[in-house]
């Protein structure tokens, strides 16, 4: 594990950023936040994307939206040049995909 | 306030609201630091039916940086769960409430903590209870003895914690310190009182008979520290997970944890931090606050009191130093060491709490400087100014008069700790919105041992 110090001192930054996949002072921090909230209350809801996502979904076996047993939360940040983050869990992923934006933004009219 | 609505957006989430932190080495059992950070402010202890509870869909943190870097080494964190005895009725407490598992108590509140340090995230506990509001003398009789107390909480290992209602120990005269600067006892000398043709009068204590929800926890010193470095950086943060849908009966909340509060010195996002950048500087942390170290070097407030405290007699300016120090345009090194990085050793005899050049706004706690006794001849409410070591800003103690003190050292108080040749102004003595000093009113007091904090006020009793 990386120094929790060198870690925790680049998280401001890297917050803004994709944090996926770091094991990182912040990432445990996330997973210690969502351990200590074990037992309590949680959203049991199915994913949360809309008609025209699912639609344009075309997981893989090894992602495939029974993974997730939470809700997942889109938000596209700029139609044009595709920048959606997805929020899951205590994590989000930074994605540039102009096509699956453009989904989006048809199907919010 | 101390940080009580300080900025434009926490003042709209009062249950992330970071209001004090308190870091002190426990004056009943000195092999300890106790470590408090209060949320939640200015609690009319009347506001039922829903009293205040923390949020459950908060992250509260208290972290300690150890080693100078300004990067947190321990975190502790607190999450809530609110569990309902009985739904289908809209009280708080259908009878009264003799106990923490009382079934007459509908809306309880449990927590669990969790240390997050080098070797990874521990839970230290879960489930535990916090006590209920102290509603009144029918619902909550006898509440130290049957709820407060009982809600302290052993985690083995010398530690201890409490999460829960608490009296506001913070004393400040709100509706004067806001109303154009102005101090009750001096007012006569405020441009603006003068004109309105106010006289010098006693300070109002706003916050007394006010709530606050507490989180305290109580630590081995030895389990915070390291070899070689005594003294602790303490901060709190609230965070939220950085995506909310608001879905019908379910709220969705998703994604990673985001910062929006946090705490370390008193005052400093209230009074040092300008309006455009306050809910900027709720969201960063201390390791990144080089960023801000200007507005602490040249605090707006330091410029303000010559203009507003302009003369004690015709010709005769209240300040005349201070504003020679503005006038120069004199980076406040005092300050910025009190505040940013600690007080170096050499400046004050036998005394520091310097972590190092890095400069980030903790409250810095000498482990190694015991308490003082209440009964001690050097023991003061305004801490190191006042003489005594073991407050402000060496850490800071619940009865610690940290707005006079700041007040005082934002007026120059310890520049000559910089420039032996300065000479503080001599109506520095008279700055404070209680004077004398210690004669707020608090009607209910710090307690003399954990959580400190006292007795919460309930709201039948209240006096307003």
């Amino acid at each position: 594990m990386p120094s929790q110090d060198a870690t925790r001192a680049s998280a401001e930054p890297a917050a803004a950023s994709t944090e996926s996949g770091r094991l990182s002072r912040r990432s445990m921090l996330r997973g210690a936040a969502a351990a200590g909230a074990a037992g309590l209350a949680v959203t049991a809801m199915g994913a949360a994307a809309s008609p025209a996502l699912a639609a344009t979904s075309q997981p893989s076996a090894q992602d495939s939206p029974q993974s997730h047993a939470g809700p997942i939360v889109v938000h596209v940040r700029d139609a044009k040049s595709g920048d959606i983050t997805v929020f899951s869990g205590t994590s989000e992923v930074r994605l540039h995909d102009t096509a699956l934006a453009a989904r989006i933004a048809r199907a919010a009219g | 306030m101390s940080s009580h609505r300080e900025a434009p957006e926490i003042s709209k989430d009062p249950v992330a609201d970071s209001t004090d932190v308190y870091a002190f080495v426990s004056p009943d059992n000195p092999d300890t630091v106790t470590l408090i950070a209060n949320y939640v402010p200015l609690q009319d202890p009347a506001g039922g039916p829903n009293f205040y509870e923390f949020g459950d869909d908060v992250l509260y943190e208290i972290h300690v940086d150890n080693n100078g870097d300004a990067v947190a080494d321990i975190s502790y964190q607190f999450r809530f769960q609110t569990k309902l005895t009985t739904p289908s009725s809209f009280l708080y407490n259908t009878g009264p409430i003799s106990s923490l598992s009382d079934p007459n108590w509908n809306s309880k509140q449990f927590y669990s903590v969790t240390q997050v340090d080098r070797s990874g995230a521990h839970v230290l506990a879960s489930d535990l209870a916090c006590p209920p509001c102290n509603v009144g003398v029918l619902s909550t009789p006898d509440y130290e003895a049957k709820l407060g107390q009982p809600a302290v909480h052993s985690l083995g290992n010398d530690m201890q914690v409490f999460a829960g209602q608490r009296a506001e120990e913070f004393y400040v005269d709100l509706g004067s310190i806001f109303d154009l600067g102005n101090l009750r006892p001096i007012q006569e000398l405020n441009v603006f009182a003068k004109a309105a043709g106010l006289a010098a009068m006693p300070g109002v204590n706003a916050t007394n008979g006010l709530n606050v929800h507490s989180i305290a926890i109580q630590v081995p010193i030895s389990a915070l520290t390291i070899s070689g470095h005594p003294t602790i950086g303490v901060w709190t943060t609230a965070s939220r997970q950085r995506a909310r849908v608001f879905d019908g009966a379910d709220n969705i909340f998703s994604g990673p944890w985001t910062q929006v509060s946090r705490l370390g010195n008193p005052l400093i996002n209230e009074v040092i931090i300008p309006l455009g950048e306050k809910d900027h500087w709720n969201r960063s942390q201390p390791v990144h606050d080089k960023q801000f170290a200007t507005y602490y070097a040249h605090p707006e407030l330091a410029a303000l009191l010559p203009v507003l405290y302009p003369f004690l007699s015709p010709g005769k300016p209240v300040f005349p130093d201070l504003a020679a120090l503005v006038k120069a345009g004199t980076a406040r090194a005092d300050l910025e060491a009190i505040l940013l990085t600690g007080i170096p050793s050499g400046l004050i005899p036998g005394f520091t709490n310097y972590t190092g050049a890095v400069q980030a706004d903790m409250l810095r706690l000498n482990t190694k400087i015991p308490p003082t006794s209440t009964s001690a001849k050097n023991y003061s409410i305004l801490g190191l100014i006042g003489g005594d070591p073991a407050g402000f800003p060496n850490g800071r103690r619940v009865a610690d008069d940290v707005v006079t003190i700041e007040l005082r050292a934002v007026a120059g108080v310890v520049y000559n700790l910089i420039d032996p040749k300065y000479v503080p102004d001599a109506a520095i003595a008279d700055v404070s919105d209680f004077l004398p000093v210690g004669s707020a009113t608090i009607t209910n007091g710090p307690l003399p041992a954990f959580p400190y904090l006292g007795v919460p006020y309930d709201g039948y009793d209240q006096k307003f």
